[in-house]
Order: C-alpha cells, then structure tokens, then sequence
C-alpha cells in the first residue's frame, strides 16, 4: 500500500512533466483506438463487399458441386432436399441470419437476331434479398416478383448485348435435365448494375420456380442454399458444425466465404496482420517515450533514493514504487486516451470518416469500396493495445526502477551532490 | 500411280465424308453421301485438283431428303428423336424434329455459317451465337460446329496413308488415313484418323483427336445399305472418349437424292412452318 502511496505522489511532483508524459500515452492509445478502429471498418467493408453482393457468409452444396457446377449434382442428390430447407436452416441455427435457395443453369439468350449465353440464376426474391444484395442493385425497371411470373433480370452488359429493353421478352434456351431443349419466354423485368463487369455481362435472375420448369427440375432439386450470418467471422465455425454433427441433410455440404473464396481470407488476413503491425509500432514509440521519463525521474530522485534506502527502505519497495508511478502514468494516460478516442469513435463509426473529397472511388479486389469509412470497435483488439501500451510503459520504467533498487546508498547521495 | 490417283478420290470422299456425311450428318450431310457413289465410280485417272473442283461442283449441285432416328444415350438420360432432313449443296440444310410429340416441329436451319433454333413451344427463333459453336446440338454429342462446317478436310489437312491391308476377313483390305491439319488452318482436331475398305470406299470408323493428340470422340459407321440407290452406312454412332458408356446414334430409314428443293425451303419463314 506504502508503496502505491510513494509511486503515485511521486508522479505529482513534477506535474508538468508527468502531464505530458500521460498526454503522450493518451496520445498514442487514441490513436491506436482509431487505427484499430479504422481496421476493423475497413475490414468489415471488404468483408462485405465480398461477401454482401453474391457470396453470402456459408453456402450449401452438393459435395460434387463445385467448381464444376454440374446440372444434376443437386443438394441431396438425385432424391433432392425438402424444398423448405432454408426455413428450416434459419429457425434451426440462431447464428444465421438468413437463408435463401438457388438454382443454376446456363442457357442461351435471344431477342430473336441477338443471341447472348448467359448464367441463369433462379432465386426466391424474398429470401435472396434477405441474404445478398444483388437484386438491390437494380439500374432501371422493377425488381422480381415474389411469385414466379416468368420476369427477368439481365445484368446491364448482357442486356446491352441482347439489345433487350426493360418490357420486352427474351427466350431461353437450354439442355434441360431429362435431355431435351428446354425453352421458355422471360419478360425483361429491369437492368442489373452490380459495377462487377464480368458478373453485368453473363448474370440473368429469374424466379427459382421458373428455372426449375426451365430446367426440367422438380422443386426438390435445387444446387445451392446461401447463408448470411449476424456476424461473418463466425462462418467457419458455423460451417464446422454444420458439416460435423450431421446437421444437415445426406448428400449437402456447407462452406464458409473463406472456403469459397481463399483469396477474399487471405487478403483480410493480410489487411489485418499489417495493421497490428503498425499497432505494435506506435505501442513502442509509447513506451519509449515513457522509458525516457521514468529514466529522468529516477536520476534526478537519487539522493532521495539514497536516502530513503540509507533509512530502511527496501530495494523492493524502491523498485515497486517506481513501477507504481509508471503504472498510475500510463494508467491515466490509457483512461484519458479512451475518453478522447471514444468520442471520436462516437463519431466515425455512425457518421464514418468520407474520404472521397481526397480519393473519390475507390477500389480494392476489384470490388468498389465506399469512399466513407465506418469505423468499428473491437472491444478485444482496443483492450489488447490498451494493455500492451500500459505492459510497455511498465516495462520500460523496469530498467531504471532497478537501477534505483540497486543503487548503493552512499554513492547515490554521493552522486546527487555532484548534480 | 494408279493406285496413287484412286487414294486421291478415296481421301476426298473421306474428307467430304467426315465433314459432312459423318459428324455433322445430323447437319443434313446426306447432301454429301452421294460422294461415296461417285468414289466408288472408279474416276481414278483424276489428279487431286480435278477431283475436288468436280467434287466441289457435285456437291453445290447435289440435294437430298431424308429421315433419321436419332438416339441420345447420356449418364443421366436416353432419348431418341424423329428428324426429317433436308439438305442442298454443301451450306443449307434444315433439319425437323417429327417425334416425340412433345418437341415436334423443333428444327434447325443451317445456311452457310448461321444456324437457328426454331423452338414451337414458344414460337421463337433463336440464332445460335459465335460462342456457342462447340456447344451440344439438339442435346447429341455433336456440336453446332459440327452442322456449320464448310470447309473439305482437304483443304485444312495433309493426308497420306498410314496402312494398308487386312485389318479382318469381313471389311476386306482396308486403308488408314491420317490426317494432320495445315499450319494455318482453322480448324478443331490435332489428328484424324480414318478407316476405309477399299472394296467399295465405304468408311469404317473415324478417330478424331485433340491438340494433344488425345482421343476426344470416335465416328463408327455401320449397316451398309443402298438408299435411293447410292450405298451408304445407313448407321453411324459418335462415342465421345471421356464419357464412358454415352453415344449419340443417327439411323436413316429413308434417304433421296437429288430432288428438287426451292432455296426458300432454307429460309427463316420456312423454318417456322
């Protein structure tokens, strides 16, 4: 107790200079708030952006699916799945958010003289809106409508291609599942823009039902149930459990975003191990700066020392107090850098911070970015520079606090005078 | 070098033959099969120029009509279709499905290097892009480039003999032919190989390979019949190599040549019917 007394009505003797050290750690813990901050909004958007439009967070396939999509290597196989497997899914697991089902094909395109292939993706409209954006990013005409209806949705580049125009028709025509030319009328409902050129120029949507009569399917069979998740980076163990415990139905099989895109994984890790690396920088440049404070300190305190030890003071309680004061120092200083990067963290993470007076578009993975940042906090990653920032200043006081516990009383006094 | 000159002819029907009476037969090759006649007419005192001007000439000359049952055999299904084909010279054919009822009056119309899809059902016709070309016609294991191809083996490849002889006592001696494409030449195969008799030129099989000379699909043809009287293999079957077990089998039951069909038959209102 004697000894957090000594170390923190030492750390008021030199006010001034404690202030600007505290200043210097709520400083560099601020702004390691909003690093951290700005990281974890960064990655949350290129998480999203990746995964928001099409991917979603885990999907649910054949086992033999991917990568070639093949027409018959449904979900469930030949036999197929319960055609409200994606209700289920969401009332069953409370981490997903949403479920949609999907079924694929792809088909050639005619508004008579032009002729376009294009992927066919059969969609619920109500779920997939639930769990991806793509239908959102509707340019002109009107979205799908919840009952198969026979509309579709051409991405702007395949539209252009077709020279089809929103209210006119376009025929489809495919190698159906039982070998015959499936064939059928789709009204253009409206334009797609995802700003993806290659996903404009080759994605068509109809409704899930249409494309299974297209398809010569029954409504069983269907190659993929996507999922969004409340929070992404619980994918993979949501996928874990999925395909562990037999959740799921024979023949079905779930992947994370990470699994289905490694290159999205690899990216944000990278994104994120180069920032904690930067985090680590400021950490050291803090506690440097504290380090030459408490060496200061302790100089200038060593005829004191020499005589509080000459008087009975252990070299223990010498040593502690010191790191009493360094720990009172970065303590405030963590606590008033929280209060400052807190409020500015109220800001930038509901108004964002808009860089595109500086940038204007943006884009990272070929994917738009928006220019306005939305800082997120990371409880986890703030308490960790927190207290890496508060262990560096410990540490540092450490040289000369036993320096200090070390010193031989006489010269200490000795060397005092000659100051 | 008679002989030599009889190998010329027998090579050109082979070329003609592949091209058009073989894998794009669905095309309406039948145009071509009169070729085989014309082979067998011994016209041996020809040099190879000679014999494809005149073969040029026959063919733009030639027509015929005939009707096809075409059998599908694929891992997940099988089905067989009814087509009427008609055909002139060698850059218009038209080809309709009679058969099943639930595809009926689905038809193909090639001209030149188009082809369209007519599709009753919706009555619509659809016109089948460059992009599409090496994709599955009607559902077989041939491609829509298969139907549009013009050009004579000829032209694109080099040919030469690769043996000679008995190969078994039924087919007699038998010729093989190689045949490597021409530097520039625009075409799909790396090699092609093709088994004649000499006894009446008629082909055995074709074997045709990729870039790296792996063996994509082979042409067997069979039941040697005289239809309108000109001996054709009234049966051929396309096996592609890396699907084991699937085939795509065309048998005439009817064939005519040299009728008489208005060029507008080969047209898009005409297609519609």
């Amino acid at each position: 107790m004697l000894v957090l007394k000594l170390g923190w009505r030492n750390l008021w003797r030199n006010t001034r200079r404690s202030l600007i050290t505290i200043a210097a750690v709520a400083t560099a813990f601020f702004f390691l708030i909003l690093l951290v901050g700005m990281t974890m909004g960064l990655k949350d958007q290129l998480l999203a952006n990746g995964t928001n439009l099409m991917l979603g967070h885990v999907q649910l396939h054949n086992p033999d699916y991917l990568p070639d999509r093949g027409l018959y290597d449904t979900l469930g196989g030949r036999q197929g799945v319960d055609p409200d497997l994606s209700s289920q899914i969401e009332e069953k697991f409370t981490a997903v958010k949403a479920a949609a089902p999907r079924v694929y094909g792809f088909a050639l395109l005619s508004t008579g003289e032009h002729s376009a292939g294009a992927q066919l993706i059969g969609v619920d409209p109500e779920r997939e809106a639930r769990v991806t954006t793509f239908l959102n990013t509707l340019h002109t005409g009107q979205p799908l409508a919840a009952q198969a209806q026979g509309g579709i949705l051409l991405g702007e580049g395949l539209a252009e291609e077709l020279r089809a125009q929103i209210g006119g028709e376009v025929a489809a025509l495919t190698q159906a599942a039982d070998g015959s030319l499936g064939n059928a009328l789709f009204a253009v409902r409206g334009i797609l823009r995802s700003g993806l050129s290659h996903v404009d120029k080759t994605l068509a949507v109809v409704h899930v039902s249409d494309l299974q009569d297209l398809l010569v399917l029954p409504p069983q069979r269907i190659h993929e149930i996507v999922l969004s998740l409340d929070d992404p980076m619980q994918a993979d163990a949501l996928t874990e459990q999925l395909n562990a415990d037999s959740e799921l139905p024979e023949q079905v099989e779930a992947a994370s975003w990470g699994d289905l895109s490694p290159q999205l994984r690899d990216y944000l890790a990278m994104f994120e191990s180069s920032y904690g690396f930067i985090i680590g920088l400021i950490a050291i440049f803090a506690a440097l700066g504290i380090l030459n404070t408490m060496l200061m300190a302790v100089f200038e305190r060593s005829r004191e020392i020499g005589t509080v030890t000459s008087l009975g003071m252990l070299p223990e309680q010498v040593l502690f107090s010191i790191l009493a004061e360094s720990f009172f120092l970065s303590l405030i200083g963590v606590a008033a850098g929280l209060g400052i990067g807190g409020w500015a963290m109220n800001y930038l993470s509901t108004s964002g911070l808009d860089l595109s007076r500086w940038m204007g578009e943006m884009a990272i993975m070929s994917t738009r970015m928006d220019p306005v940042i939305r800082f997120q906090w990371n409880w986890e990653m703030t308490s960790w520079a927190g207290l890496t920032l508060m262990a560096a200043s410990i540490l540092a006081a450490a040289i000369p606090a036993f320096r200090a516990a070390r010193m031989d009383p006489v010269k200490a006094m000795a060397a005092a005078k000659g100051v | 070098m008679n002989s030599k000159r009889s190998l010329a002819v027998v090579l050109f029907v082979l070329a003609a033959l592949s091209v058009l009476a073989a894998p794009s037969h669905k095309a309406g090759t039948p145009g071509l099969l009169p070729l085989y006649a014309w082979g067998m007419a011994g016209d041996t005192d020809l040099d190879p120029v000679e014999i494809i001007d005149k073969v040029d000439r026959m063919m733009r000359g030639e027509s015929s009509q005939g009707r096809v049952e075409m059998t599908v055999v694929t891992e997940h299904w099988t089905r067989s279709l009814e087509l009427e084909i008609w055909s002139k010279g060698k850059d218009k054919a038209l080809i309709r499905i009679l058969a099943p009822k639930k595809e009926e009056g689905t038809a193909t119309l090639k001209v030149g290097r188009d082809i369209w899809n007519y599709l009753p059902k919706i009555d619509r016709t659809i016109r089948v892009p460059s992009s599409m070309m090496m994709g599955s016609w009607m559902g077989s294991h041939f491609t829509n480039d298969d139907l549009v191809k013009e050009s004579l083996l000829a032209e694109d490849y080099n040919i030469k003999v690769v043996y000679e002889g008995v190969r078994n006592e039924e087919d007699g001696t038998v010729w093989e032919l190689e045949l490597l494409p021409k530097p520039e030449a625009p075409v799909v195969w790396g090699r092609i190989l093709i088994q004649v008799r000499q006894r009446d030129l008629m082909p055995i099989w074709s074997r045709y390979y990729d870039e790296d000379d792996v063996l994509k699909r082979t042409l067997t043809f069979h039941d040697y019949r005289e239809m309108d009287g000109r001996l054709v293999p009234a049966r051929f079957r396309l096996e592609p190599a890396d699907k084991s077990g699937e085939y795509t089998e065309m048998v005439y039951h009817e064939l005519h040549f040299n009728i008489d069909i208005p060029d507008r038959k080969f047209s898009l209102s005409q297609l519609r019917r």
